[in-house]
């Protein structure tokens, strides 16, 4: 399977009308504050260094289908993820045969260079849109088959932890796919198949499974 | 004298929380007793989870002179957590951890807690029994081990913490068939659409059983179901320790020692016995003399404390002289499969436990595996919800695609009683966390028997879905809970501690937490782990103080 498409319409609009923000004022304060601080210019690097950073954001803007947008990308996933390796906020556990995470996306970034050098002769973030795809395709293709001395199945692991863990903690997301995001004080009182709450909006386009088998 | 009476004569803490709206105690805590290193206390208790925190309450009840000593926060939910997926990274275990074998378990927010309360903060809630077969599962299905203590046992155990927690649910056929204090709570979208897919195929499946009071209890609110039970519950309706055993232990005298890293347990070398706990607080090393050490510091922790306590009594660690520490150690097979509906699910909108069967519980003689599985409705927020999407492969905009089409999933998962073998075992990492110690290396790998039971939990999952009306249904393979590590035996050749859970090799030395289960069945651990650690709470009491 690929992250490419034929479809020509993204997925925006699904719930008219519905931005998850306009519930703001229902959320207990410190949760709306941990949201906040995920809204607004996103904070300088501190992680990736100079010559990281254009792969880090080439990757993840690619793997959060980002890539294509003009200026800069509706969530900042590279500078979420550079957060949360400068601050160490990792689960801690690391697979017997894969450095520590922070090491682990430093080095695989420094392979992804190397892989655009022997393929187009630039870097990964330099290279054409094509040929970036076909290189991390190229990646999750192998599974769990080497890649520069890793299992390359537990690299593209790796990418995509981080890249959904920050794509889908940002209230942009939510809104894309349809939840209302943080849900106290205020709690649900219409659970059930087809039930919605005054907050919530009914998905235009029900029957439209995206990616189903021959759609 | 009403059932709700009855619990708080025993354990009254619901009625000891606030009922203006927050939700912690603080003058409790204030004025909680506090000792000192060098007062020798009846008991010391490493980690203030599952078990660690019905022993503490327990003894404090008896006039034990009791501390727990936990390295993390001692909560408060109306400023530590919130409504958020990202933003609960801190109730998670984080410190390193190496991983290893053919599968290998991934840690953290899955299985790992850390802070007063454990794991239970941030678990779905699901308290189910386990059966009276999975205590004698080398006798009646030659795969295992029989645990040194039988379901008869444990039963009044379990009604009593079914009670304190308290737990809601209908009638359970399965197992030693019993009710449940509180009405099933109402089901969303997901458990709708599981007991639609198991009626129609003739499955029996039931609303329960979870720790969450279907109406008021004590001064604890009642459920709002916002769905976010997995980040800790701000409401102080799910039940964990923090709000269920701590506050009427502090009420009796107990002391929890939050943001205490304990990094040995130290022993006599003339006496044999343990002395007292090393530990770090505020940077500072200090010790805690005890006359009896009980450590609940969960499968990875407490054999990893015990490796690390080596001395030259015990050169590979204490209690370790047959080798059994960190072995045994089980994690259930937890297949998640998910099914499209053209219908709004918002399997959001409710607590993620709310239906369950335990139909493929027990052997089936007519299959080729043993044991068996339980299926249960699980809910992800968002971004567990990406990862299922991104291991069917999907990346950019096909994953965006995906997961706009949310509100129509529901999502199933299994636990599969993945057998407990000795090979999947906890040993010391060559590197060392920030303390210095050396740190937990996870070996695990599945059998034969465990890959045939994946596949059957995750075809009946299937099955129900498209009975339900699914025209898609997708699978990730994941592992849920841990328990073993340390396990219960008859005798120190086969196990860490005997029936009372007291350590074979240090007399004076207690694992009371999910480590010493011999076997796990097909049910979420809780329950069970605090049930255990009851019942070495009376052994305790009846041996009295020493």
């Amino acid at each position: 399977m690929s992250g490419e498409t034929e479809r020509d319409r993204g997925p925006d609009g699904r719930f008219p009308g519905f931005d998850v923000l306009g519930q703001a004022p229902h959320w207990d304060e410190v949760t709306a504050g941990v949201v906040a601080a995920r809204i607004g210019p996103p904070p300088a690097l501190e992680f990736f260094t100079a010559a990281e950073a254009p792969c880090a954001r080439a990757l993840l803007h690619l793997l959060t289908g980002q890539d294509e947008q003009g200026g800069e990308p509706a969530v900042p996933v590279s500078e979420m993820v550079d957060a949360r390796l400068a601050a160490g906020e990792t689960d801690g556990w690391r697979y017997a045969d894969m450095p520590e995470d922070g090491q682990a996306w430093r080095d695989t970034l420094s392979y992804l260079d190397a892989d655009a050098g022997r393929r187009c002769g630039t870097s990964f973030a330099g290279a054409a849109r094509a040929d970036q795809v076909a290189l991390i395709q190229a990646v999750q293709d192998l599974k769990s088959a080497d890649w520069h001395g890793l299992p390359a199945a537990r690299v593209w692991s790796l990418w995509t932890r981080y890249a959904c863990t920050a794509f889908y903690a940002h209230p942009f997301a939510w809104t894309e796919i349809g939840f209302p995001g943080p849900a106290y004080p205020r709690g649900y009182k219409n659970a059930g198949v087809g039930k919605l709450e005054p907050f919530e909006v009914r998905d235009s386009r029900p029957a439209e499974d995206p990616v189903k088998e021959g759609a | 004298m009403g059932l709700r009476d009855g619990v708080r004569a025993r354990n009254e803490s619901a009625w000891l929380l606030p009922n203006d709206g927050t939700r912690t105690n603080h003058r409790l805590r204030r004025d909680m007793r506090r000792f000192a290193d060098e007062d020798e206390i009846d008991l010391v208790i490493v980690g203030c989870g599952a078990g660690g925190s019905v022993l503490l309450q327990r003894l404090a009840r008896s006039g034990w002179k009791v501390a727990a000593l936990d390295a993390g926060p001692f909560w408060d939910p109306d400023t530590d957590w919130v409504s958020d997926e990202a933003g609960s990274h801190r109730l998670y275990w984080t410190d390193p951890r190496v991983i290893a074998g053919a599968d290998p378990v991934p840690m953290g927010s899955n299985n790992s807690g850390r802070g007063v309360g454990g794991s239970m903060v941030h678990y779905a809630g699901y308290t189910p029994r386990f059966h009276p077969s999975d205590f004698m599962t080398r006798t009646l299905d030659g795969v295992g081990a029989d645990w040194p203590v039988g379901y008869r046992e444990l039963r009044p155990y379990y009604e009593q913490i079914e009670q304190e927690l308290p737990v809601a649910g209908e009638r359970w056929p399965w197992g030693d068939p019993h009710g449940y204090p509180y009405r099933p709570h109402p089901v969303g979208g997901n458990g709708e659409v599981f007991l639609r897919g198991a009626a129609k195929l003739g499955i029996t499946a039931k609303v329960g059983p979870v720790a969450i009071a279907n109406g008021r209890f004590g001064n604890r609110p009642h459920c709002i179901y916002r769905g976010f039970c997995l980040q800790g519950c701000k409401v102080n309706a799910k039940a964990s320790p923090l709000i269920t055993h701590v506050p009427d232990a502090l009420a009796h005298g107990a002391e929890v020692r939050a943001d205490a890293m304990v990094t040995g347990i130290a022993v006599d070398e003339r006496t044999g016995r343990a002395t007292g706990l090393h530990y770090v607080s505020g940077g500072r090393e200090r010790f805690q003399r005890a006359a009896m050490v009980a450590v609940a510091g969960y499968s990875i922790e407490t054999p990893r404390l015990l490796l690390n306590s080596a001395s030259r009594r015990f050169p590979d660690g204490l209690c370790n002289d047959f080798d059994q520490v960190g072995r045994y150690l089980m994690v259930q097979g937890a297949p998640q499969t998910a099914g499209r509906f053209d219908a709004e699910i918002r399997m959001y909108k409710a607590p993620p436990p709310e239906v369950s069967t335990e139909e493929f519980y027990e052997t089936d003689p007519g299959q080729d595996y043993k044991r068996g599985f339980s299926v249960q409705t699980v809910s992800p927020l968002p971004i567990t919800w990406a990862e299922h999407v991104a291991a069917q492969g999907h990346w950019g905009t096909a994953l965006r695609e995906y997961m706009s089409d949310y509100v129509h999933w529901s999502c199933l998962g299994a636990l599969c009683e993945f057998l407990p073998l000795p090979e999947n075992r906890v040993t010391l990492a060559d590197e060392k966390d920030s303390y210095g110690l050396r740190v937990a290396r996870f070996s695990y790998s599945q059998c034969d028997n465990d890959r045939a039971l994946a596949r059957a939990a995750q075809s009946v999952m299937e099955d129900i879905l498209h009975a339900a009306g699914a025209d898609e249904v997708i699978t990730i393979q994941r592992y849920a809970h841990l328990v073993g590590g340390a396990r219960m035996a008859r005798d120190e050749r086969h196990g860490v501690v005997d029936e009372n859970c007291r350590s074979f090799a240090v007399p004076n030395l207690y694992l009371t937490d999910g480590s010493v289960l011999p076997t796990q069945g097909s049910a979420n651990p809780a329950l069970t782990i605090m049930a255990v650690a009851a019942r070495t709470a009376d052994h305790l009491i009846a041996g009295g103080i020493t």
